[in-house]
């Protein structure tokens, strides 16, 4: 996953409206219930905003990750055994994904996956799917599913 | 009969096309997934271009307001192989009204060398692919086709296979069409070609 336009607006408005909830009426004097109800409010934006950018960072480097597995991992083939979703992120099937690595000098063996994908791809995800995958060569436990 | 459906009419006397009740294509690309699953109508198939199979017609949907696109699908599935997703986009083009997601599924954002392409089209790939291969697709004669020769707002979905030509026109003649069709079985012959080299 990657923030876009719309996450970078989220964040910088919950950022800004809830550090001036929290802020200003205080600084304006006003009655300490009304402020009180107003800072947590904006406590709350203020830590929404944190969340949607940590997570932001959080995928950020995981890319990075994966863009090195991508260039230094060995290649192999994943082949779906089975495919399955019970949950949906932002209108995206969260993938359960069983399957079958087979990395050159590693050998064959079973692994689980999850991944949220846009529809169209999946519903490509049918046994007996061959997908590239890079698996970093210091841990096989480590890979990177190319769909 | 509406204007919509007498030009697919006069197109399909033209081209010899098989008229069909509706066609449902499934939920093979972004455009067909934001048009959730809706029927195409009027629907024509057959050949859009030279060698090139494949289905005309009109998808209509609401996010908010309602959209209109012709479009036009066909497949490619050798691509698979090469590139599981290339996106060629008009830029600025709009297909729902009702997104406030902020965050999205990973994509790599093509570099090419050419100005126009790049005022004209958003192009995205999945990532992980050959860098080599998708150069070696958007040539430098194909780029300039991209950029001078297909419909004002044609774009392009591949994905998986399924190639999905489309034009925002709500109220298209039967000319429009025709140059969705051959820019789509161009575009198509295209891949084709560079799976095969």
């Amino acid at each position: 996953m990657q923030l876009n336009k719309v996450g970078i607006g989220l964040i910088a408005f919950f950022g800004l409206a809830g550090t001036a909830f929290a802020i200003v009426p205080i600084l304006v004097g006003a009655p300490g219930e009304v402020a009180g109800i107003l800072a947590s409010i904006g406590v709350i934006w203020v830590l929404v905003a944190g969340g949607l950018y940590w997570y932001a960072k959080h995928q950020e480097k995981k890319a990075v990750h994966n863009d090195w597995i991508f260039r230094q991992g060995l290649r192999g083939t994943a082949t779906v055994l089975s495919a399955g979703s019970h949950a949906e992120v932002n209108e995206m099937p969260l993938m359960s994904l069983r399957l079958e690595l087979d990395v050159p000098g590693q050998g064959t063996r079973e692994v689980k996956r999850r991944e949220i994908m846009p529809v169209f791809a999946a519903s490509r995800m049918e046994p007996g799917l061959v997908l590239p995958a890079y698996v970093n060569p210091e841990d096989p436990d480590d890979f990177v599913l190319v769909w | 009969m509406s204007d919509v459906q007498s030009a697919y009419g006069e197109l399909a006397a033209a081209r010899a096309l098989e008229q069909l009740p509706s066609f449902s294509p499934g939920q093979l690309t972004p455009l067909l997934v934001e048009g959730k699953g809706e029927a195409l109508e009027p629907a024509l198939r057959g050949t859009l271009g030279e060698g090139v199979e494949g289905v005309v017609g009109q998808l209509a949907y609401t996010r908010n307001k309602t959209f209109r696109f012709q479009v036009t699908l066909t497949q490619v599935p050798a691509a698979t192989a090469f590139a599981p997703r290339v996106f060629c986009i008009r830029r600025g083009r709009s297909t729902r009204d009702d997104e406030f997601y902020g965050f999205e599924t990973r994509h790599s954002k093509l570099w090419t060398e050419s100005t126009a392409l790049n005022e004209r089209y958003e192009i995205a790939t999945s990532p992980y692919q050959d860098p080599n291969w998708l150069r070696q697709l958007f040539s430098p004669g194909f780029v300039d086709w991209l950029g001078t020769k297909p419909p004002a707002d044609f774009s392009f979905e591949l994905a998986y296979g399924a190639l999905l030509g489309s034009i925002e026109a709500g109220d298209p003649g039967a000319e429009d069409l025709a140059a969705l069709c051959e820019a789509t079985a161009h575009v198509a012959t295209r891949v084709r070609e560079e799976c095969e080299e």
